[in-house]
C-alpha cells in the first residue's frame, strides 16, 4: 500500500522528515515506469493469445478428446513430479541447510545443474539412462517391469529432472530461515529430533516448501523439450499443441494453447494462494 | 548438592575452537553468571550442558544424575535464549503446552516444582492467561519472557540455562526483566546458569561468576570475590573495573607496596591472601574509589592515602553521573554525582587533586 502511494510526490513527502529535501518520487516513478514495461511484456502475449479465442472455439477445442487427454496427462505428470520432488527434495534441502561438510558446495551446484542444461540436451541425456537400452531403463524393465518410454513414468522423469532444483532451493531457503535455536529449545522441552522436525521446523518452513511445490509444478507442466525427446507418446499438452501446430496450423494450436493456459494458470494461482495462506498460529488446544 | 549442577573437567572440541577443562558446581537456587567476550565459548558451554555438543572428556551432573551421555530431550533443562525464542507459528497457550503435548517420555524423572501443573494454572501463575490465544509476534518483551519461563517450567526442568536473553533489549526494559527474573528464580530455588557479556547482569543477578576467554576459565568463584578481587587484568576489565594500570613494584614497607606507574608512585595495601607479585603487575582501581578534592583543600598526608595532582582531560555525561578522565601522568577515570561535579565547576583543563585509598587498589600479576 505504502509503496503504491509513493510515486505521488506530495503523499510521499508528508511522512518523510522535512530535513530530507531529496525527491525520492522521481526514483520511484522511474522504477514503476521501467517495471510496468516488464509487466506489460510478460502479460501482453498471454492476453493477445487469449483474445484470439471465442468461448465457442474454446468449447470446440475442449470437446476434442485428445486435447482433453493431453491436458489431463500434463496435470497428472506435473502433480506426480511435484510430489516426487517434495518427497526427495525436502530432505536434501534440510540436509543442505543444517549440516556442513566438505563438498557441500559441489552438491549445491549439482542441484542447480539442470537449470543450465538446455532441455533438449536433458532429454537426450535422460534417454541414455532411462531409455530402452539405458543404464537404469533396461534393468528396471527387466526386473520390475517399469518402462520409461511411452509411459507417464518417462514424462514424470523428464519433468522432475528440469524442475527439482526449484524445489530444493526454495525449501533450503525456508529451512535456513528457521532459527536453529528454536529447534534446540524444542529438544530441551523433551521433543526428540523427529518430533522437533515435524512440530517446529517443517511448519516454519511450510511457506517456502509450498513455494517450491508451486514452482516445481509450474515448471513441470510447462516442460516440452525434455519430455518430447524422452516420451513423444502419450502426448502431454505442450507436445499435443506442437503437433496441432505442425499438422493443422496456428488456429488449431492456439485454441488448445489457451485451454492449457487457463487450466495451468488457475492451478498455479490456487497453489500460490495455498502457499501464502495463514502461517499465523491457530488456537485449538 | 543433590539439587544442583556439577560440571567436571569438561572439554569439548568444535573445529578449531574448544572448551578447556571447565569445572564448576552450583547448588539449588544458585545463579551462576558466565561472563566473557564474544567467542569466549559461553554459548557453547550452555549448549554442551544442554546436550548439543559431545564432550571429549568430563562429566555433567544435573540433580545428581550423570547426563553426559543423554540427548537434550532427556536432560530436563529449561533453555531461554536471546529474544526468548518463542515458536512463532504457535499461540502462547500452545507454546507453553508443547512439552506436555509432544515432549518428555514418561520414564524421564521430573522435578516436583512448586508451580501449577496444568495450562490454565501455569498461565495465571505468570499473569499471562489473557494472552493465551495471542501470537508471539504481538507480545512485549516482558510478556515474552513470562511465556518463555512458563514454557520452560512446563518441561519440569532441573536447571535453567539463559543465553543472553536481554541482549537485544533497551536498558530500561532490561533492568525491569532482570528484577522479574531474579524474583522468579528465587521462588523456585532451581539452579540457573546465565550467559552474558554485560557486567550489569553479573552484578545484579550473580551468586557466582565465571569469567571465560578463548574457551578457558579465567576465574570462577562467589560473585563478591570475583568482583572485588579479579584474578587478572582481563577479568578486571571485563567485570567493569575502570582503571587497569600497568606498574612496577619498587618496594614493600609497613604493609604497603609501592608501585611505580609511569613517573608516579602509588601505595597499595599488601593483599591478605595472595603474595605480592614481583616486578611488573597491574593495578585495578574502580572509578568510584577515586575521590576528587576541590583544589586547595588542606589535608595532612596519610600513609594509606595516595594523593595525585592532575588536569581534567575529559568530562563525560551531564546526567546523574559524570565520568571524568584525569591526566596525572597516566589517564585515570573517576566519577562524581552530577550535582557535585557542577558545584565544583570543573572544566576540561582544570587542575584537580585526587585521592585513592591504598586499600582500594587491587593488584594482579597479569
Amino acid at each position: 500500500m505504502a509503496v503504491k502511494s509513493m510515486p505521488s510526490g506530495a503523499a510521499a513527502h508528508s511522512w518523510r522528515s522535512r530535513a530530507a529535501p531529496s525527491r525520492p518520487g522521481a526514483l520511484y516513478l522511474l522504477c514503476w515506469f521501467l517495471g510496468s514495461v516488464l509487466v506489460a511484456f510478460l502479460v501482453l502475449p498471454l492476453v493477445a493469445l487469449a483474445l484470439t479465442q471465442s468461448g465457442a472455439s474454446l468449447a470446440g477445442v475442449a470437446g476434442m478428446a485428445d486435447v482433453r487427454d493431453a491436458i489431463a496427462l500434463s496435470l497428472e505428470g506435473a502433480f506426480l513430479s511435484a510430489s516426487c520432488a517434495a518427497l526427495i527434495g525436502v530432505p536434501l534441502a534440510y540436509g543442505l541447510a543444517r549440516t556442513s561438510f566438505p563438498g557441500k558446495g559441489v552438491i549445491a551446484a549439482l542441484v542447480d545443474l539442470p537449470l543450465a542444461v538446455p532441455h533438449t540436451v536433458a532429454g537426450i541425456a535422460l534417454l541414455m539412462v532411462f531409455g530402452r537400452q539405458g543404464v537404469l531403463g533396461e534393468p528396471l524393465q527387466a526386473l520390475v517391469g517399469l518402462k520409461f518410454w511411452g509411459t507417464i513414468a518417462g514424462i514424470v522423469v523428464a519433468m522432475l529432472f528440469v524442475s527439482a532444483p526449484y524445489m530444493v532451493n526454495a525449501a533450503r531457503i525456508g529451512f535456513e530461515a528457521v532459527d536453529p535455536r528454536l529447534e534446540k529449545i524444542a529438544r530441551t522441552l523433551g521433543l526428540g529430533p523427529w518430533r522437533t522436525f515435524w512440530r517446529i521446523t517443517l511448519p516454519l518452513a511450510r511457506r517456502s516448501i509450498m513455494t517450491g511445490v508451486t514452482l516445481t509444478y509450474a515448471r513441470s507442466i510447462s516442460e516440452f523439450g525434455a519430455v518430447v525427446i524422452l516420451v513423444y507418446y502419450p502426448m502431454t499438452a505442450p507436445v499435443e499443441i506442437y503437433e496441432l501446430f505442425l499438422r493443422f496450423g496456428l488456429d488449431q494450436a492456439a485454441g488448445a494453447a489457451v485451454l492449457l493456459l487457463i487450466v495451468a494458470l488457475s492451478l498455479f494461482v490456487i497453489l500460490r494462494l495455498l502457499a501464502l495462506s495463514g502461517t499465523a498460529p491457530r488456537e485449538n488446544r | 548438592m543433590i539439587a544442583g549442577v556439577a560440571v567436571e573437567a569438561l572439554s569439548v572440541t568444535l573445529g578449531a575452537f574448544g572448551l578447556k577443562k571447565l569445572d564448576f558446581a552450583l547448588s539449588g537456587g544458585e545463579l551462576l553468571v558466565i561472563l566473557g567476550p564474544n567467542g569466549a565459548g559461553k554459548s557453547v558451554t550452555l549448549e554442551t550442558i544442554a546436550g548439543f555438543h559431545r564432550p571429549d572428556s568430563g562429566r555433567v551432573l544435573i540433580r545428581g544424575r550423570d547426563v553426559t551421555a543423554l540427548p537434550p530431550e532427556r536432560r530436563n533443562v529449561g533453555f531461554v535464549v536471546q529474544n526468548f525464542g518463542l515458536f512463532p507459528h504457535l499461540t502462547v497457550a500452545r507454546n507453553v503446552a508443547i512439552a506436555w503435548r509432544h515432549g518428555r517420555d514418561a520414564d524421564v524423572p521430573l522435578a516436583a516444582l512448586p508451580v501449577p501443573h496444568d495450562l490454565d494454572g501455569l498461565l495465571s501463575y505468570f499473569g499471562i492467561s489473557h494472552l493465551a490465544a495471542r501470537a508471539p509476534a504481538d507480545l512485549s518483551p516482558g510478556e515474552k519472557q513470562r511465556v518463555a519461563l512458563a514454557r520452560a517450567l512446563a518441561g519440569a526442568p532441573d536447571l535453567f540455562l539463559f543465553d543472553e536473553p536481554f541482549s537485544a533489549l533497551d536498558s530500561a526494559t532490561r533492568d525491569q526483566l532482570r528484577d522479574e527474573l531474579k524474583s522468579f528464580l528465587r521462588r523456585l530455588s532451581l539452579p540457573a546458569i546465565f550467559v552474558t557479556h554485560d557486567h550489569d547482569d553479573a552484578m545484579t543477578l550473580a551468586d557466582k561468576i565465571l569469567v571465560m576467554r578463548d574457551g578457558a576459565m579465567m576465574q570462577s568463584g562467589p560473585a563478591a570475590e570475583v568482583l572485588q578481587q579479579p584474578a587478572g587484568s582481563f577479568v578486571a576489565r571485563f567485570i567493569g573495573v575502570d582503571n587497569v594500570l600497568a606498574g612496577r613494584v619498587t618496594g614493600v614497607a609497613d604493609g604497603l607496596v609501592t608501585v611505580a606507574v609511569g613517573e608516579r608512585m602509588l601505595r597499595a595495601t599488601v593483599p591478605a591472601i595472595r603474595a605480592v607479585p614481583a616486578g611488573s603487575l597491574f593495578l585495578n582501581i574502580r572509578a568510584e574509589d577515586v575521590t576528587i578534592r576541590p583544589p586547595g583543600t588542606p589535608l595532612s598526608p596519610q600513609p594509606g592515602i595516595n594523593r595525585l595532582e592532575g588536569r581534567l582531560a575529559a568530562l563525560r555525561g551531564a546526567g546523574p553521573l559524570v565520568t571524568l578522565t584525569i591526566d596525572c601522568g597516566f589517564p585515570l577515570k573517576a566519577c562524581l554525582l552530577g550535582p557535585q561535579a557542577r558545584a565544583m565547576k570543573l572544566d576540561v583543563g582544570s587542575a584537580v587533586e585526587v585521592e585513592i585509598a591504598a586499600g582500594s587498589i587491587h593488584l594482579t600479576a597479569e
